[in-house]
């Protein structure tokens, strides 16, 4: 098979990226300023960084003010939580990001349950998780709902689609199942205790993977014509020395099998930090029809 | 070979008699009684007969019982005042709205507002999001009742494939959420859902819970798989009396699977066992008193 025909099945996040922006953008348009992010890191670590500049630079691109906070690495929990009290309360602040990895004395999820879920922009708070289990799709974790705007950019029709997603975390695998259930695909959870992973994964029309295991899910386990999303983000040695960022999936094999196959990078990642934007305007309308405004 | 049949009646009982052993344990070590608040409102047959059975089982297993009974037209200010006033009672630790509301009343508004360590049905958006992330929650009593009744017959769970057929907000999605949280592989199949019979097929546990009657037949079942039927549908009998069937064609059923709840005398009886289970949990974590082992997730 010739390289063009294997990249026609390379689904790229940037096309789905722009749309997203375009609407936020539209959106902003009308609507004028709405207020600021906070982006809260603590200590201050180089991984979490790169996050945090890409997502203030398309902040900065798109017009919306992006606070960042970096506080002390000593800073007590009880002190955090007043703090994140005080953003609730501020009618600048549209929502807040809570910067992970957080120090060991702070614990997160005290943390993220404290931010008020219409100011959640990360789709973090139980309450939040709550709702799409509920099949009320506001705000939304942001990588979960990029993987979803992957799989809808490839037009096929979710209801009655079966889905498995290998990994069950709560950030990614959790609610990814929930959405897509509300969507009325047919989903299966796969996690490190299936004792097939292939099994399933063969039957299925979208395999969606985020287990940070590099090349875990190969040609083999994939129907022929499948989508492939790859969650995935590893940072690997080559041979001589270097490093470079792979995906889950073995790409390369799966390609000659998969229909669609995202690429890692370039695939999933670019269109997250996209849905972080939409969340954000999303936060604004019901902040607004709850007469917060 | 006949499947073996999951006594719900009797495991049932058992629960409530462990549940009664830690009530006073409760009493005599930190001198608490654990209280369930139930509220009715309106005049709902079935709904009355629910909250009946639940007072006395509450009272039998030694914890206090409250009920509230308004009237059909009651203002949901007047419904929202009194989850506060039990909100805030500390002899209180478990609060149950029974539903279905009548129309004035917002179900969600309603159910929100009962603080969530209260929250013994686990219909908060909150006990939802936290059991939906793996996290500590009040559970529904009624996927509760069944993973009690799975851990029980079969010790662990874990790799096992799980098919919840059904995603009803307050059966399916909680079960498929406690069989990923007990390390089951999990296909939560519903409506849409091509080749049903084709998915089911695969599992090693079914739980039926799709109000369908008699939907599950023999040729859906795994042979030697465990299917829990939650569904309760009332049908008609050849004698021109009505019966109780669940969701799973009992007698084609039980000739395949390894393992099958009847109905009545299954998932049902567990279900009030559970309530009165989540309202020791809730009032243990009220009061900073270790849980007892065995009755949440």
């Amino acid at each position: 098979m010739s390289v063009t025909q294997l990249d026609r099945r390379h689904l790229f996040g940037a096309p789905v990226r722009k749309k997203i922006l375009d609407e936020v953008r539209a959106y902003l348009q009308t609507a004028g300023p709405i207020g600021k992010l906070v982006s809260i890191s603590i200590g201050g670590s180089a991984e979490v960084s790169v996050y945090i500049r890409n997502q203030a630079r398309l902040a900065a691109e798109l017009g919306i003010k992006f606070d960042q906070q970096c506080w002390d690495s000593n800073i007590s929990q009880d002190t955090c939580k007043a703090r994140i009290q005080d953003m609730n309360d501020s009618s600048g602040v549209l929502g807040v990001i809570l910067q992970r990895p957080l120090p060991e004395h702070i614990n997160v999820r005290s943390l993220q349950s404290a931010i008020h879920p219409l100011k959640d922009v990360e789709g973090m708070n139980p309450a939040s998780i709550g709702n799409i289990v509920y099949s009320d799709i506001a705000l939304v974790p942001c990588t979960a709902a990029a993987s979803i705007e992957m799989i809808k950019a490839t037009k096929l029709n979710l209801e009655g689609l079966e889905v498995v997603m290998i990994g069950h975390s709560e950030i990614v695998g959790r609610p990814v199942a929930m959405m897509l259930m509300a969507e009325g695909a047919t989903v299966t959870v796969c996690h490190h205790m299936t004792r097939s992973v292939a099994m399933h994964s063969r039957r299925a029309d979208v395999v969606l993977v985020a287990v940070g295991s590099p090349h875990l899910v190969g040609a083999e386990m994939i129907k022929p014509g499948a989508a492939v999303i790859d969650i995935g983000i590893n940072q690997i040695r080559n041979d001589d020395g270097t490093t470079k960022v792979v995906g889950d999936v073995d790409t390369a094999a799966v390609t000659e099998v998969a229909g669609w196959v995202t690429p890692v990078p370039g695939g999933v990642g670019p269109v997250t930090v996209a849905i972080l934007m939409r969340n954000a305007v999303v936060a604004h309308q019901r902040q607004q029809k709850n007469g917060w405004l | 070979m006949a499947a073996n049949i999951i006594d719900g009646k009797a495991f049932a009982a058992k629960v409530r008699a462990k549940i009664a052993t830690n009530v006073s344990t409760l009493k005599m070590e930190h001198g608490v009684v654990p209280g369930l608040a139930v509220v009715l409102v309106g005049e709902d047959p079935a709904s009355q007969v629910y909250v009946r059975s639940k007072g006395k089982q509450t009272i039998e297993v030694g914890m206090n019982s409250v009920e509230h009974k308004l009237h059909e037209n009651t203002s949901e200010d007047i419904l929202l005042a009194l989850i506060d006033d039990l909100n805030k009672d500390d002899a209180v630790h478990g609060i149950l709205v029974q539903l279905p509301l009548p129309k004035q009343l917002n179900e969600a508004l309603v159910i929100n507002r009962i603080a969530p360590e209260k929250d013994v049905d686990g219909f908060h958006i909150a006990n939802v999001g936290l059991l939906g992330t793996g996290q500590k929650s009040m559970v529904p009593c009624t996927p509760l009742g069944c993973l009690l009744m799975l851990r029980d017959y079969h010790g662990t769970l874990s790799g096992k494939s799980a098919v919840v057929v059904g995603r009803s907000n307050i059966v399916g999605k909680p079960m498929a959420q406690l069989l990923l949280n007990d390390s089951c592989t999990v296909t939560i199949a519903h409506s849409r859902t091509k080749e049903l019979q084709e998915v089911v097929k695969q599992a090693d546990i079914v739980v039926a819970a799709v109000g369908r009657p008699e939907m599950l037949t023999g040729e859906w079942i795994k042979p030697g798989a465990t299917v829990i039927d939650v569904g309760i549908n009332r049908v008609d009998a050849a004698d021109g009396k009505t019966k109780l069937v669940g969701d799973v064609d009992y007698e084609s059923c039980a000739k395949v699977a390894g393992a099958i709840t009847p109905v009545p005398g299954g998932v049902g009886p567990m279900t009030i066992a559970c309530l009165l289970a989540n309202t020791v949990t809730a009032c243990c974590r009220i009061n900073n008193i270790p849980e007892f082992e065995g009755f949440s997730s």
